[in-house]
């Protein structure tokens, strides 16, 4: 139910590279089942969100709008498939779900929404989920109750400048308790992020802002876990983790390929990733 | 001209609103009141000194201020989100469609200087696409007070009633129409002045040119029923049968686009359930522009001298077909 926080970082991030392998099958199991998603963008947060769900934040699958429980928000919602695998292994809801992904009348929509159990708050349409985050971290602080509140970016959504204002907004509040992470694979839908607007320096722009903020890599699951046990410890402001990852992570055609953002693997390539994953 | 008694209040709507809500404040202890720079303007400042713990002003940043808001409502607490409305139902209307009236949240919009209130901040600073915008919403309640008092109602019904409400305020006084003791509620509506030969429906600040047109239709033998329609949506479909089956003529008149407004509403309302002479006055597909609030509505169509002439013009294609 609570914060995991049993055995050595390396003893956790053992086990959690493990279960990132599982939540990456879900993944491209519940895309190839639905025939639609984005594939490249759910497998770069894998590895974020499995430590948020299996170790890092407090959470309580029983009783999902627990309210002491940590948020967090996939504000890049397309990717989607990451957070229903995780909630499924969770056990919010079962795994069988899975396979309805998309689906006519599915509680897993395309994007997420505040009706499936474990998903904190309607998110995907790009730049509003750090605006929302700071609602939900005020509103804790306004509620006296301890709880984090997590937004996962992707770093093309950053060209929304709603996103700017929330930074703004959560510098003025200092808002302790809100976590934002930016899953810094480098590609937006038509292209690199560097084409299609140049963000540069992601990490100075948030200093800039007035927030504390971290880089790491995004796939190397003892810096993950050190960056959100410093960011839960963090208390004067928003802080902010700069993730660098690989679109596509795990599966190697997949990789630093701008097309995989949106798109189906067919039978072959799709046994060739479990093959891939399985091995790894 | 003011053919009627009213007597213009001394604070506009805007002002009655927050004024109530710092006391509604001292009953609901939970609500929080968002705002984006203007609270001097809207008046949320009279809640931000009594209750400063509740009161966020979120910067010049309206969209970042509506999903901020979504946020802390899909954590319970009910909040109060205000800004002029061009500003709140366009800037930020993303945020209110997906964020605030898909989860049906407990947002309440407090949206000054609806229509040509505004008059003369011109055309930048003057709401009259706000009642297309919020009404075409699913799970979004929109209310138009006509005056004070009626204001003072709204905050309350807002707040009483679960999920978001949108509530049009106007920048000027308005005339008093109601005593503090007259009860609104959502879906409801209130008939002004009793008439057989034409219903006359209005919201907001253009109640009180309707009354003043009737005032000078009686005046000629010609009965108008005036129906403030304070509750936009949902409107009061039974008050309007009722009226209807005794006048068989409807002039709608709105500080809005004539398109897609409560003319629109209505218009499709009876095409299908109950076909009348109609007419419906507003914005002719254009903008206006600054200057004298009487003189606009007189220039753009929806002042009380049009609504005389348009009844008129009613009445006789009424009459007409009935030969």
């Amino acid at each position: 139910m609570t914060r995991n926080t049993t055995g050595t970082r390396a003893e956790r991030a053992d086990m959690l590279r493990e279960t990132a392998r599982e939540i990456r099958l879900l993944i491209l199991d519940m895309i190839h089942t639905a025939n639609s998603g984005h594939p490249g963008g759910s497998l770069s947060a894998a590895d974020i969100m499995t430590a948020l769900h299996f170790d890092i934040m407090r959470t309580n699958p029983s009783r999902p709008r627990w309210p002491e429980r940590d948020r967090v928000l996939l504000s890049k919602g397309h990717a989607c498939p990451v957070l229903y695998a995780c909630l499924a292994k969770r056990g919010y809801f079962g795994l069988n779900e899975l396979k309805t992904l998309r689906r006519f009348e599915s509680i897993l929509q395309g994007h997420p929404i505040h009706k499936t159990p474990g998903v904190d708050m309607t998110t995907g349409s790009l730049g509003h989920g750090l605006s929302i985050g700071v609602g939900m971290a005020l509103e804790a602080r306004l509620a006296g109750r301890d709880s984090q509140v997590y937004v996962i970016l992707g770093d093309g959504e950053l060209n929304e400048g709603h996103v700017w204002e929330a930074a703004m907004a959560a510098n003025k509040f200092r808002l302790g308790n809100l976590v934002a992470i930016v899953d810094r694979n480098g590609l937006q839908m038509d292209g690199p992020c560097e084409t299609v607007m140049p963000m540069g320096d992601i990490a100075a722009k948030f200093a800039a802002f007035g927030w504390t903020t971290l880089k790491i890599d995004g796939h190397d699951m003892e810096e993950i876990l050190e960056a959100l046990e410093t960011a839960r410890d963090h208390t004067a402001g928003p802080l902010c983790i700069v993730a660098r990852t690989v679109k596509g992570k795990g599966v190697s055609y997949m990789e630093n390929v701008c097309e995989w953002h949106g798109k189906c693997p067919d039978s072959e390539q799709f046994c060739c990733a479990l093959d891939e994953i399985k091995g790894a | 001209m003011n053919e009627t008694n009213l007597k213009k209040a001394t604070i506009p709507t805007r002002r009655a609103f927050s004024e109530r809500m710092v006391e509604y404040a001292h009953v609901n202890t939970d609500f929080a009141v968002m705002e984006a720079d203007i609270g001097g303007s809207t008046y949320t400042n009279l809640f931000g000194r009594a209750h400063p713990e509740r009161y966020f002003n979120m910067g010049i940043a309206e969209g970042n201020m509506v999903s901020a808001a979504s946020g802390m409502a899909a954590d319970g607490r009910p909040v109060v989100v205000s800004s002029y409305g061009v500003f709140l139902t366009m800037r930020a209307v993303e945020s209110v469609r997906t964020f605030i009236c898909y989860p049906n949240l407990n947002v309440k919009f407090l949206s000054s200087h609806g229509g040509l209130t505004a008059a003369i901040d011109g055309v930048t600073h003057q709401a009259t696409e706000d009642i297309a915008f919020m009404t075409t919403l699913p799970n979004m309640k929109v209310l138009v007070p006509a005056d004070t008092a009626a204001a003072r109602q709204a905050l309350d019904l807002a707040l009483e009633t679960p999920g978001p409400v949108f509530v049009r305020l106007m920048r000027d006084p308005l005339f008093d129409i109601y005593d503090a003791s007259t009860q609104f509620h959502v879906g409801g509506s209130h008939q002004l002045r009793e008439g057989r030969d034409i219903t006359i429906v209005s919201y907001g600040d253009i109640v009180f040119q309707a009354l003043q047109a009737a005032e000078v239709l009686a005046a000629e033998g010609i009965g108008a029923e005036v129906i403030d329609m304070y509750s936009v949506k949902p409107f009061d479909a039974a008050r309007l049968t009722a009226s209807l089956a005794k006048t068989g003529a409807l002039l709608v008149a709105e500080n809005h686009q004539a398109r897609n407004g409560l003319g629109y509403e209505l218009a499709a309302w009876c095409l299908k359930n109950n076909p009348v002479p109609f007419a419906n006055l507003g914005l002719d597909d254009t903008f206006a522009e600054s200057g004298d609030y009487q003189k606009l509505l007189g220039k753009y169509g929806f002042s009380a001298d049009w609504i005389v002439r348009a009844a008129k013009e009613i009445i006789g294609r009424k009459e007409g077909r009935a030969c």
